[in-house]
């Protein structure tokens, strides 16, 4: 059975090396059954890109260490349903260590 | 130039290695006592590990519990609890241990209460015929304990990995951390070392636990010379979400069927067969974890699973209002106490909301450890100066754990802390040697200097293989021997073509982490295999199809591994007994699970 595919757009950013943030495209199969921003980033990592830096523990509400920015929104990754496709930012642009964790992940 | 050996180095009288509830309670007391403590945490404080997730209930006697001031039963005894805990555990704890277990029980719930943990109600918990359970947050304990962490001025390092300990004249002295975020390699000198790292859960591919519990803490006292306890028995929670993904190994039907709604939960098959009532026809899904467990994957076996490898967890037969009421039950006691946890607040209502028209596919999850690091009632492991408390020790529960972990851990750290001061008294530094964090610096390094080998995702897959298939509740030997000849080769050969795929970065690689931490896993793994195939019995959370009896006459015993030349090596030990007569006979698991239950399920209730 084929399921929608969704594209995931994520902020990328290694400040020691690249020389301005960037976005990168990633195309993720949705399942059936709801799925969250986090089973996404986790798809990407364990399928297509395990270069990619986001920080998560308890994967259900507990840590809040899953704090983005989706769509604009600041959510808790584990905790908010995909529908469509979502761009996903740190919480503080400003301050990051690489990628989607920054200082106060 | 020769590269550094480590780039940056700090000095403290006692190392707490995890930062949650054992290992805040340890640097609180071994700081009370004026140590310089340091904490190292691989996430952040009150913000990982399984203590922040638990329910929690702590646990003590009824006449400790008057003493605090909270609903006790006077009928109870701390002789009283300690014998119902060596029976419940099937006889192989140790009973100093115990004893101890007992005993701070009571000291680290006074502490807890003084430094003001919310106490929601005070109620029977884990099938005890008397109230010995205090119900309070997880949550709240542990941010309870950062703050007196702070108030204490205690240094904290956190998203720092330990990843070997050092030792030096026999004793421990320190250890090497990796600090996740900038890749540097951080040399701590410590006088002593508590460890407080909780379980291996990771190991398994589906587990109820947080991403940082690894059996960092077990692998890294084992290559350190200490010894483990213990290591087969491994505790599953039947009921916990296997699907949707969103919903995923949360533990929540679990704790529904252990609340009032628990009557009225049924667990069905793919045939729609309620399928307890061929395995416990009086008590059904109200029977025990592991019976509960054992029988679910023997549906799946037989093909009656879900599609997703369990089975189902039903209340349609409950009208909608039913299932309103149920949340409203939950909702009442979460807005009496203030709780926002969001599995309760959030996902809760989501699943029953789901309940209503579809069942909801459950699986039996790996959830707690009970074996681990081989430690005496004092949290001693053998070697000077090295410390083990909480999760990641062994030796209290014997075959399965039959009351509170969020007590052990708070009781065992309260031990462990204040242990330091007294051995502390007079050691000193001692400066590690060069070839031993040499060699530590390699094995750090090595996977992110390779440019060839296994991937880390690839290696993962591929170890969750062997669990998923052969370290499931129902073990037998030819099972255990594929998985042990697997975990072995792949410990001994592959491990070391582990390397990092793709960025090369040493801030914040996931990729590199997996690497260290894969190493550990493995190491838990075959231990765990090892211990399991040499018990050839089934005992409290520990099932052999190949032989399904409980055998006291030649298995009350324990396992122990040690480190022979970097092997593991097992011998079996008799438990530690102070007042309560080991059993002779041999019986059906059924038997020993109806004899050694708590006296609530047995029927004796006394009025
Ligand atoms: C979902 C869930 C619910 C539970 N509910 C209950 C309950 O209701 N009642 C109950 O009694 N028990 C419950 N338990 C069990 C109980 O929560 C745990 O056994 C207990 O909290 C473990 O405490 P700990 O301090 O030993 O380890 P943890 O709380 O797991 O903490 C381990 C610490 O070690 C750190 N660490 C690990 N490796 C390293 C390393 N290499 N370097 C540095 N730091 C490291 C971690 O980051 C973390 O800080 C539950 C467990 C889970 C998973
Ligand atoms: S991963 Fe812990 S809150 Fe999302």
């Amino acid at each position: 059975m084929s399921h929608p595919t969704i594209n995931v757009r994520c902020f990328r950013y290694d400040p020691e090396t690249d020389p301005a943030p960037r976005f990168q495209d990633y195309r993720v199969p949705l399942v059936e059954g709801e799925m969250s921003v986090q089973d996404c980033l986790n798809h990407i990592r364990e399928q297509l890109d395990p270069g990619l830096a986001y920080c998560m523990n308890c994967r259900l509400g507990f840590c809040q260490r899953c704090i983005l920015k989706v769509n604009g929104k600041v959510v808790l990754a584990c905790e908010t349903a995909v529908e469509g496709d979502i761009v996903v930012e740190p919480v503080n642009a400003s301050e990051v260590i690489r990628d989607l964790w920054c200082e106060s992940t | 130039m020769a590269e550094a050996l480590y780039d940056r180095d700090i000095t403290c009288d006692v190392l707490v290695v995890g930062s949650e509830g054992s290992g805040g309670q340890a640097a609180v007391n071994a700081a009370r006592a004026g140590l310089d403590v340091l904490i190292a945490s691989k996430g952040k404080m009150s913000r990982c590990g399984a203590s922040q997730m638990a329910g929690a209930d702590f646990n003590l006697d009824g006449r400790s519990a008057i003493a605090l001031g909270l609903p006790g039963d006077d009928r109870d005894s701390p002789q009283r609890f300690c014998e119902d805990l060596v029976r419940e555990g099937f006889h192989l704890g140790n009973q100093r241990m115990v004893e101890k277990y007992v005993e701070y029980a009571a000291k680290n719930t006074a502490d807890l209460l003084e430094w003001g943990m919310p106490v929601y109600r005070f109620e029977q918990v884990h099938a005890e015929e008397m109230a010995r359970g205090l119900i309070t947050s997880g949550v709240k304990w542990v941010r309870i304990l950062r703050r007196k962490v702070r108030e204490m001025g205690i240094r904290v390092l956190e998203d720092t990995m330990v990843v070997d300990l050092l030792s030096g004249e026999g004793r421990a002295c320190g250890a090497v951390a990796l600090d996740l975020k900038s890749g540097e390699i951080v040399l701590i000198r410590a006088r002593a070392v508590v460890l407080c790292t909780g379980g291996w859960q990771q190991a398994y591919h589906f587990n109820s636990a947080a991403a940082d519990l690894t059996g960092d803490g077990q692998a890294m006292a084992f290559r350190a010379g200490a010894e483990m306890i213990g290591m087969e028995m491994v505790q599953y929670i039947p009921a916990t979400m296997l699907w949707p993904p969103m919903a995923r190994k949360s533990i929540l039907p679990y704790i529904m069927m252990e609340t009032e709604a628990g009557p009225f939960v049924q667990l069905l098959n793919s045939e729609g067969e309620r399928f307890m009532q061929r395995y416990d026809p009086t008590t059904m899904e109200q029977s025990t974890k592991e019976i509960v467990a054992i029988a679910g994957e023997l549906e799946v076996e037989e093909g009656r699973g879900s599609p997703h490898g369990g089975v189902y967890f039903a209340l349609k037969h409950l009208t909608p209002e039913g299932i309103d009421f149920v949340w409203g039950k939950f909702k009442g006691f979460l807005d009496e106490n203030r709780d926002k946890r969001s599995e309760f607040r959030k996902l809760l209502p989501r699943l029953l909301e789901m309940a209503k028209t579809e069942d909801l596919e459950v699986g039996n999850a790996v959830h707690f450890m009970v074996g681990g690091i081989r430690v005496n009632e004092r949290t001693e492991t053998g070697i000077p100066g090295l410390y083990a408390a909480g999760e990641c020790s062994g030796g209290l529960w014997g075959s399965v754990r039959v009351a509170s972990a969020t007590t052990q851990v708070g009781a065992q750290g309260r031990i462990a802390g204040e242990a330091c001061p007294a051995y502390i008294n007079g050691v000193e530094h001692i400066e590690p040697d060069k070839d031993q964090l040499e060699a530590i610096r390699e094995r750090i390094r090595a996977p992110l200097r390779r440019t060839e080998g296994v991937p880390p995702i690839e290696f993962l897959e591929r170890m969750h293989g062997v669990t998923d298939e052969y370290l499931r509740v129902i073990r037998e030997g030819e099972g255990l021997e594929s998985a042990y000849d697997e975990l072995s080769w792949m410990r001994r050969d592959e491990a070391a073509r582990l390397y990092v795929s793709t960025s090369k970065t040493k801030r914040l690689n996931f990729e590199w982490q997996l690497c260290l931490e894969l190493e550990n896993m493995l190491l838990c793994l075959e231990m765990s295999t090892l211990a399991s195939l040499r018990r050839e019995e089934s005992r409290g959370g520990f099932y052999r199809r190949d032989f399904p009896h409980t055998d006291n006459d030649r298995w009350c015993v324990n396992t122990v591994i040690s480190n022979r030349d970097g092997e593991p090596s097992l011998r079996l030990e008799d438990p530690v007994v102070t007042s309560i007569p080991l059993p002779a006979g041999r019986m059906t698991f059924e038997e020993a699970v109806a004899s050694g239950t708590a006296s609530l399920k047995r029927g004796e209730v006394e009025r």
